[in-house]
């Protein structure tokens, strides 16, 4: 159910006019511009799009081949000029873009990206286009919801989630006498270390539960969730990930690592070709939602293997991730743009783009769509989404989150206590937010 | 200022530099006959005993030690060169094992990638991988875009980086040292922080793009082949290694020159480049492999699909959150085929570039 199909196309049309007309009396260029060729209150104009989805010739077709000419039947005054891109450099691309008043009129960015964005002025706010934080819980789930939304106000719409929780091996669970997944940090810890094997020189051969496949901020990320605690206060003005419950969380991962042995440091990385957990040499680990279509392709057999389960410690934990669609604050043809957000996040193209890179649709009502019965993975997420949580917070979160897999790290290695780590990791974000 | 010049070189020259025929000895590297030989001969008359007076002043009871010394030290020469051969095949492996690991990972199944302990060998031979990976992309456009830019680039470089190496090594001009200084300068700025100035330039390139003279109004060189071509056509390092080249020339062939009537143009293009042939094979392999792995600014720059380069079609293997090994190695091994080509043809001079310029 889409958050602003409740209202007439007229209620979209004419705020578009009255856009149009708040444009013209302010003098500005703009108003020619968006006229275009249709004449006021029609949606035209030549816009562009930033992507770092879509990639590759199969996105590219899907975009260009399958939904863009549905999208120019309903808008046929309208052309979309596509610029792809990697999440990679999109930081850079969207630099660039800002610093040279060269925005796209359409930009895809991730969660936790929105903030810093929305605060510099180059995000246009929605509301102008009726869609607001209530009509979008209306489709979405809260959370996901406010990942788009900054200082109250609605910035970008999701489209597709990344999503990460726990995985377990079935078979190696059943091996070790465990007919389900843990459910509590504790049985997390007696299982792990059951299911971890060494051999007779006590080299590592299996991994109780993995944690090192994974982006290690992430992983802290839903440790520290389970753990009840928060990146950052409710008003976003001073850091919690060293709260009381945050360093405990993350002193559970270190001494899964360092007293109980579950892995060792370098038993893999986030450059192993496969999972661990799909070549055996990992019995629970952290994973990716994309891990389904991994199994499928490597080892088709073993998909009935995989249970995912939530990390459970205070409260469930599942982190998730995005991307979200937004308009640029300075567009010529805004209508067009918004015209172009909409139809990207609608239902139809939005399962199109999430089949095609095997991510978990925003979408609630997507949960019925056979693309989500058929996968596992993004079926248990989409169930779960109630529990998941983002990253981001304060604008500098771009900026600090980089600060987070050295300090992580840093306490893995036992070269700082997990307290120290957070506690330097906070004063260089407090530092950051401050300035 | 040009006089005072040449006379205070030449009298440092006289007190402490080689004469111009040891000179020009030695800006043919490899060059080991003739007087550089001679020389060296010379020496060894001088410092060392002949063979002949060697053999008069040996007794005879050291015959035997003498006959036994030769075989002694053909065995030791032979054992020696069984080590080296041995620590170089062993060198030469190890540089090559990663290449091969590549080739052969770009032809395995993903199967065969996810065992462990990895298997060095495919069970199975998938070269379909190559075709998949090429239709994963519009591969035949971005190696079009690469191969237009690196050769661009390593021509312009080729050109103006040798004038100004030139320049700066052998026409003395007032500031000279300091202009080097700010190339070297240069050489220390971090690439980071230096493209969104150079983004900005490039769209607000004056008459370009719909701007105004100004830079205003217009996308500049944005999506265009100036914007892809001009800003990295000119490294400071190459004109650095140009210029450390062209000082280790001799002077005698500049002032010969001039006596003859060359201008600074023929001097340069006729007399010193043709002498730094490695100078000219480094600079051009390094800028063309520099210009071919490209791939933050090409991006940046430009929106179109039609003017990515290759190392942005295989960036499409690598997402976020997993990556297609397979063919990510298959179109890295395509990737890096030029790059071998253009090493096998130049790797004389290349070598003989590195081993001049005392970089590794």
């Amino acid at each position: 159910m889409r958050i602003w199909r409740h209202r007439p196309g007229s209620a979209m049309l004419a705020a578009v006019a009255a856009l149009s007309l708040f444009t013209a009396a302010c003098g500005s260029d703009d108003s020619e511009a968006s006229g275009g060729a249709g004449g006021e209150g029609e949606v035209s104009g030549e816009i562009t799009l930033l992507t770092p989805i879509y990639e590759g010739t199969d996105g590219e077709k899907l975009l260009e081949e399958e939904l863009l000419p549905k999208f120019y039947e309903q808008y046929p005054d309208v052309s979309v000029s596509v610029d792809y891109t990697t999440y990679g450099t999109l930081n850079e691309k969207l630099t660039t873009a800002v610093a040279s008043g060269l925005v796209p009129d359409v930009m895809m960015m991730g969660v936790g990206w929105i903030e810093g964005f929305a605060d510099k002025g180059v995000l246009r706010e929605l509301s102008e286009f009726g869609i607001t934080g209530e009509s979008l819980k209306e489709s979405y789930t809260e959370q996901i919801v406010q990942a788009g939304m900054y200082d109250g106000g609605v910035y970008a719409v999701p489209i597709m989630l990344d999503t990460r929780f726990a995985v377990a091996r079935k078979d190696i669970l059943a091996e070790a006498g465990f007919d389900k997944p843990p459910s509590s940090w504790e049985e997390l810890r007696e299982y792990a270390i059951a299911l971890t094997e060494r051999d007779a020189d006590g080299t590592l051969t299996r991994a109780g539960f993995d944690m090192l496949s994974h982006d290690l901020r992430q992983m802290f990320e839903v440790f520290l969730f389970s753990s009840g605690a928060s990146l950052f206060n409710d008003d976003v003005t001073e850091p919690t990930f060293n709260s009381p419950e945050a360093v405990e969380a993350l002193q559970f991962m270190t001494d899964l690592i360092n007293e109980h042995k579950v892995e060792d440091v370098g038993f893999s990385s986030t450059d192993a070709q496969v999972h661990p957990l799909i070549n055996g040499r990992a019995a629970m680990g952290l994973a990716h939602n994309n891990l389904w279509l991994q199994v499928q392709e490597s080892a088709p057999e073993l998909a009935d293997q995989l249970v995912p389960f939530l990390i459970n410690g205070e409260q469930p934990g599942m982190f998730f991730g995005g991307t979200l669609a937004t308009v640029s604050a300075n567009s010529e043809h805004p209508e067009a743009a918004a015209a172009l957000l909409e139809f990207l996040s609608s239902p139809e193209a939005a399962l199109a783009a999430n089949e095609q890179r095997g991510n978990v649709p925003a979408l609630t009502e997507l949960l019925d769509s056979e693309y989500v019965r058929q996968n596992k993975m993004v079926q248990f997420a989409m169930e779960n989404l109630e529990h998941a949580q983002n990253e981001g917070g304060p604008p500098q979160w771009l900026e600090i989150r980089g600060e987070f897999t050295p300090a992580i790290e840093a306490a893995l290695l036992g070269e700082k206590t997990p307290q120290q780590a957070l506690d330097d990791l906070a004063a260089t974000a407090q530092e950051a937010m401050d300035r | 200022m040009s006089g005072e010049g040449t006379s205070e070189r030449s009298g440092r020259r006289s007190a402490a530099e080689p004469s111009a025929e040891q000179a020009r000895s030695r800006a043919r590297p490899g060059d080991t006959s003739g007087e550089g030989t001679s020389e060296r001969s010379g020496r060894r008359s001088a410092a060392e005993p002949s063979a002949e007076q060697a053999r008069s002043r040996a007794r005879p009871e050291d015959t035997s030690i003498a006959e036994r010394r030769p075989a002694t030290t053909r065995q030791r020469g032979r054992a020696r060169n069984v080590v080296l051969t041995v620590v170089l095949g062993v060198g030469a492996f190890t540089m090559i094992v990663p290449f091969l690991w590549m080739v052969l990972t770009s032809v395995k199944s993903p199967e065969d990638l996810a065992t462990f302990p990895p298997s060095f060998w495919p069970d199975e031979w998938v070269w379909s991988n190559y075709t998949d990976a090429l239709d994963a992309a519009p591969f035949g456009t971005y190696f079009r875009n690469s191969l237009i830019i690196a050769t661009g680039h390593t021509s312009i470089t080729l050109v103006f980086a040798a004038m100004a190496g030139y320049a700066l090594a052998r026409i003395p001009f007032r500031g000279r040292e300091f202009v080097f200084m700010g190339f070297v300068a240069m050489l220390m700025i971090p690439t980071y922080t230096k493209i969104v100035p150079q983004f900005l330039i490039v769209k607000f390139m004056p008459l370009f793009g719909g701007n105004d003279i100004l830079g205003q109004g217009g996308s500049g060189w944005l999506n265009t082949w100036w914007a892809l071509l001009i800003p990295g056509g000119l490294s400071p390092f190459a004109i650095f290694l140009f210029r450390q080249f062209y000082l280790s020339l001799p002077r005698e062939l500049e002032e010969a020159a001039r006596i003859d009537g060359l201008g600074e143009l023929r001097i340069w293009a006729q007399v010193y480049t043709p002498l730094i042939k490695p100078a000219i094979a480094t600079v051009a392999l390094l800028t063309f492999q520099d210009s071919w792995n490209n791939f933050l600014w090409p991006l940046l720059v430009t929106t179109r699909d039609d003017l990515r380069v290759i190392q942005v079609g295989l960036a499409v293997f690598q997402q976020q959150e997993s990556t297609a090994w397979a063919y990510l190695m298959a179109g890295t091994t395509l990737a890096t085929v030029p790059m071998v080509l253009l090493f096998l043809v130049a790797q004389r001079y290349f070598i003989q570039g590195f081993a001049n310029a005392g970089i590794k």
